[in-house]
């Protein structure tokens, strides 16, 4: 029986209605309502699309600033930021030879914040290949790459390379000296395999380098085609793969278990904040919260109660957004203190001498100037297959989550830097200052010092300096903490001296003052 | 986890914070603002905002009018800071043209040192202020203009005979006719492009007879020579006088001996189209006083090319300070590049085209512009450092015994092997200029030539003891077989085909005062005398070498 209610009146109802509709407006955009309780601090990310890939809850110990001094998020954070700088550089950036110079130099002189613009663009830029190189040394001496998390850290290779591509796209388009010949360098070092071919005698039949630098170029020279190409992978394909990429790099942290953290975990955190560690249920629960079913494999949080578990809303997306702020402000406050660089219009007549990779190319400039095919492919392809394989040869299990963990521990990386330095400042300092084979032996076939050169030669002494540190420790971990280690250091001092102290014709200079000039 | 809250406060005040400074940068802090917020029109304030000029055929968008706003197509009499006042009168709207066409510069920025081209990276500053109508050279090329000397006799020759009385020229001079009907004389500032009357001076001499009293002083006959100069002045008058000026004085240096300029002139050097268009970024200043700018760098190049170049084999210019200045100034408007055809100026297709001459042809201009630089002003040569010396042309002992098939020929076919290049060529001299200069040179030396009787060959000597005494005597100087050293190369094809046998026998006996040829004919400390046997005898050792033998 329904209950006696009034007759209807539709004109009142549409009163009524209109006066409620912006509160309905705000219900049915958001359907659960604010985030007060526990679990409507759950509902509100797992109900919301474009934070549902977030678990709803966080162990404190992903939160510590020590953890993982929020490399990951930097590299987000500069990723969108550059994304968002990008897309407002597209409305006045014009991809063509005759007009990109000339529209970079109205966007910054005349466009209203086209100059802010721009820079931010190209910081957050450089600070993206920056931060996420230090992520991935983060997640490497955290070891946390290990078992569930191997098929992570190849993501996050391919990440690394999808960003240096998107660094390198992203350099020719200013369409400026500085570009022009840096690019010209790049694929020039993407010809290299012809150094071998050359050696053999095969490359009118067999090409890969000349066939890599033409699906490079779309042409045999640096021109409106290469532009085009590029800009193409620059703004749209790259991109694409960086973003689908990432999904799948959030989606096994999650299904991984979400940041790796040591066993005792719960006792350290206990200890920082001077509690007692207990258990919080008797017997652990079957269910933990109101999700989808569980399904055979991991759950976020499976085996163990949400002690040391905070919601997410909001003490993960504080950490998030800090991170993001602080990596906007540091990418504002460069901004405003310094221009991107802008040389003369590109001059295919004019070659710059020295002419220069971008910075993170320049450690790989350095080596291919000993050698072009072991400098521009040989040894990254070894150094990408190295890092690749780490967690599938490295599969202890001590020291996971803990900073250096593992058999050798601090101790072994302080040396293997040494080491990692001295190495690479010697070879280096040898080869400038006494030559290379070619010194001594003018008429050296060219495949013998494709195998023999600095660079290699560097590689084989950090590879044996790794093979000694497991032994030494009798673990693999040690192994890879001291060949990531020596693997830093050589990248650093390679890159340093290809930036500050190679001048014209590549030769070593203590100082650009000392440059011989025109 | 306060922590994360605390970091996400602060960095998200101070990036607001920082937002907020560089929006007020931009919005309040910019010099062109600042600039146009104190201007004031007739109508009070101004609107402020970004102006420039487009001219897209030029490919300009010369923003410098936002802060030189008084030269803004539509803006006029602002007062407030110095620089909104307009543009000096010049015979090309800025408005349209815009400025960096004329003033090179950066167009296109917004901040000072950005738009005046004087940072790194842009490869056109802005051109001195005192030399802006280098900028003419943009596009022009002053046709006819002749050396230094024949066009400041041209300039004193208006001046004297008061030709400013009545005509005005660049703004100087002229009178208004108290009747109120314009001015006395025509406005002759752009003579040389518009052209004058050529009854010029029949017209000025029947109004003086018809006129009387004062008026009839004023135009009296002026002879031929005064005629001849008042019309060079008429001819290079293009509303670009110090241009003008400057050019005469680079055609008075003999530049053109060694360097081409629109495809005329010596090939030793670089082609001068392009060089006032230097880089700075790409100039090796150290030893250049005056600072980092691209005309303390030419200035130095003039004075001591050697030390701004490596390896320059160019003379040092031997001019004054002044002379410097103007050398500098005519090179920064060799700066011509691709215009649209709506913008290209009669005179460059005159030149380009028609093969008109953008220097006078008259033989002093003409030594002064191609030979001046090696054989000296004063045509007695030049003697550099580390190079072989240039000959006297124009000594009194050369020009008494040379015949004029030998200078003319010289002119034409060169000396191959040696600097002296054949100028009858497309890229050279004109038959009738050749002639012009041999003229000017016998002027120059100021002597007559000496009758000579005897036919081109008439030597019979023994070139075999000619041999030996060229050996003896001749070879320290003029080398093994004649092929050169300190003293010319006598086996020269040319010089041999040319000379006649008269020549060659004076000179040995004579000899050249001056140089370190000796008369031979006379007895020295080191050596006896030559007798006139001994004489026809080298002379025949000379003739046997034209065969072929080196």
């Amino acid at each position: 029986m329904m209950p006696a209610t009034e007759p209807k009146d539709a004109l009142r109802e549409f009163r009524q209605n209109l006066r409620a509709a912006p509160k309905r407006m705000l219900e049915t955009a958001f359907r659960s309502g604010p985030p007060r309780t526990d679990r409507s601090r759950s509902t509100f990310v797992f109900g919301n699309v474009f934070l549902h890939l977030h678990s709803v809850r966080t162990h404190r110990w992903s939160l510590r600033w020590l953890t993982t001094a929020g490399l990951g998020i930097a590299t987000l954070a500069a990723f969108l930021i550059t994304l968002v700088t990008g897309v407002l550089l597209m409305f006045y950036y014009k991809p063509y030879p005759d007009a990109a110079y000339q529209s970079i130099k109205d966007i910054h002189f005349v466009v209203p914040t086209g100059r802010f613009i721009r820079n931010i663009h190209r910081w957050a830029a450089n600070g993206m290949v920056i931060a996420v190189i230090l992520h991935m040394a983060r997640v490497f001496y955290t070891a946390a790459y290990r078992r569930p998390r191997e098929f992570n850290w190849l993501i996050g290779m391919a990440l690394l390379v999808v960003t240096l591509g998107l660094s390198f796209t992203g350099y020719l388009l200013p369409w400026d000296q500085l570009a022009y010949w840096a690019i010209t360098i790049g694929t020039n070092i993407a010809q290299s395999p012809r150094e071998i071919t050359d050696a053999l005698g095969i490359t009118e039949y067999f090409d890969p380098g000349g066939l890599q630098r033409l699906l490079l170029l779309g042409s045999d020279t640096v021109g409106a085609e290469a532009l085009i190409r590029f800009y193409l992978l620059h703004v749209m394909l790259l991109p694409l793969v960086l973003a689908a990429l990432l999904a799948v790099h959030f989606w096994r942290v999650r299904k991984d278990g979400g940041l790796a953290r040591p066993a005792d975990a719960d006792e350290i955190l206990a200890r920082e904040r001077h509690e007692e560690t207990y258990p919080v249920f008797a017997e652990l629960p079957q269910k933990t919260y109101h999700l989808a079913a569980i399904v055979r494999g991991r759950t976020p949080a499976v085996g163990r109660g949400p002690e040391n578990t905070v919601p997410s809303m909001p003490h993960l997306f504080y950490a998030e957004l800090g991170v993001l702020m602080v990596t906007i402000c540091i990418c504002l406050l460069l901004s405003i203190c310094w221009d991107a660089p802008l040389k003369e219009l590109a001059n295919p007549n004019v070659p710059e001498n020295p002419a220069k990779a971008p910075w993170y190319f320049l450690g790989l400039q350095e080596m291919v100037s000993f050698s072009a095919f072991m400098g521009g492919i040989g040894i990254p392809t070894i150094v990408l297959a190295g890092l690749g394989l780490i967690p599938y040869l490295d599969r202890e299990s001590e020291g996971t989550g803990r900073w250096f963990g593992g058999p050798g521990g601090w101790p072994l990386v302080r040396f293997s830097l040494v080491f990692g330095f001295s190495a690479a400042i010697l070879i280096e300092a040898f080869a400038i200052r006494f030559g290379w084979l070619r010194e001594w032996f003018p008429n050296i076939h060219q495949l013998v010092i494709t195998v023999l050169n600095p660079g290699t030669v560097l590689t084989a002494v950090y590879a044996a300096f790794s093979i000694g540190a497991m032994r030494r420790y009798n673990s693999t971990r040690a192994g890879a903490l001291a060949l990531f280690t020596c693997f830093l250091c050589g990248f650093a001092v390679l890159t340093v001296i290809g930036t500050y102290f190679r001048g014209p014709n590549w030769q070593f200079f203590w100082s650009p003052s000392d440059w011989p000039v025109h | 986890m306060k922590k994360n809250k605390y970091l996400l406060l602060i960095s998200s005040l101070l990036g607001l914070g920082l937002l907020a400074a560089a929006a007020i940068e931009e919005n309040y802090f910019r010099e062109w603002r600042r600039i146009q917020e104190q201007a004031r029109g007739e109508s009070g304030p101004i609107p402020v905002q970004l102006r420039q000029i487009v001219n897209p055929a030029l490919k300009a968008a010369d923003r410098c009018v936002s802060c030189h706003v008084s030269m803004a197509p539509g803006e006029s009499m602002l007062r407030g800071a110095e620089m909104l006042r307009p543009h000096k009168p010049v015979v090309h709207d800025p408005a349209e043209y815009g400025c960096t066409v004329c003033h090179g510069g950066q167009g296109q920025a917004t901040e000072k040192d950005d738009a005046h081209g004087r940072v790194a990276f842009w490869p056109e500053p802005m051109l001195p202020r005192e030399m802006s109508w280098a900028g003419c050279g943009t596009c022009h090329v002053p046709l006819g203009v002749p050396g230094e000397k024949p066009l400041r006799e041209a300039e004193l020759a208006f001046e004297r005979l008061d030709c400013y009385a009545c005509h005005r020229v660049e703004g100087r001079g002229g009178t208004i006719r108290p009747d109120g009907g314009g001015m006395e004389g025509p406005d002759l500032s752009f003579a040389g492009l518009r052209g004058y009357d050529a009854a010029w001076h029949e017209k000025h001499v029947k109004k003086a007879e018809a006129e009387s009293g004062a008026w009839r002083k004023s135009f009296a006959p002026v002879s031929a020579e005064d005629q001849k100069r008042l019309e060079m002045f008429l001819r290079t008058r293009t509303g670009a006088s110090a241009l003008v000026r400057a050019k005469s004085v680079f055609l008075s240096s003999g530049c053109l001996g060694c360097h081409r300029v629109n495809g005329v002139g010596g090939d030793d050097g670089p082609a001068l189209d392009a060089a006032g268009l230097k880089d700075p970024g790409r100039l090796n200043f150290t030893g250049v006083p005056g600072g980092r700018q691209v005309s303390a760098w030419m200035a130095e190049h003039f004075r001591s090319p050697v030390s701004v170049v490596a390896g320059s084999q160019m003379p040092p210019a031997a001019l004054p300070e002044e002379g410097i200045r103007q050398l500098t100034f005519f090179t920064l408007s060799l700066r011509a590049r691709e215009l649209p055809e709506r913008y290209v100026p009669k005179d460059r297709v005159r030149a380009a085209r028609f093969g008109e001459r953008e220097f006078a042809t008259d033989g002093e201009t003409l030594y002064g512009a191609f030979c001046s630089g090696c054989h000296g002003a004063d045509g007695m040569g030049r003697r550099l450092a580390g190079l072989a010396a240039f000959p006297g042309i124009a000594h009194p002992d050369f020009l008494s015994i040379a015949p004029d098939e030998l200078i003319l020929r010289t002119l034409e076919d060169g000396r191959p092997g040696r600097r002296m290049p054949g100028w009858l060529k497309p890229e050279g001299l004109r038959p009738e200029e050749i002639r012009a200069v041999a003229a000017y040179l016998r002027e120059l030396g100021g002597t007559t030539r000496q009758p000579d009787s005897r036919p081109a060959r008439w030597v019979a000597g023994v070139a075999a003891r000619g041999r030996a005494l060229f050996e003896r005597y001749c070879t320290g100087c003029h080398g093994p077989s004649g092929k050169g050293g300190e003293g010319p190369a006598l086996n020269n094809k040319v010089l041999l085909a040319a000379a006649t046998d008269t020549y060659l026998v004076e000179t040995i006996r004579r000899g050249r005062r001056g140089t370190a040829m000796a008369g031979f004919a006379e007895p020295a400390p080191v050596r006896p005398a030559l007798s006139q046997a001994d004489v026809e005898a080298i002379v025949a050792f000379l003739r046997s070498l034209e065969g072929g033998k080196s």
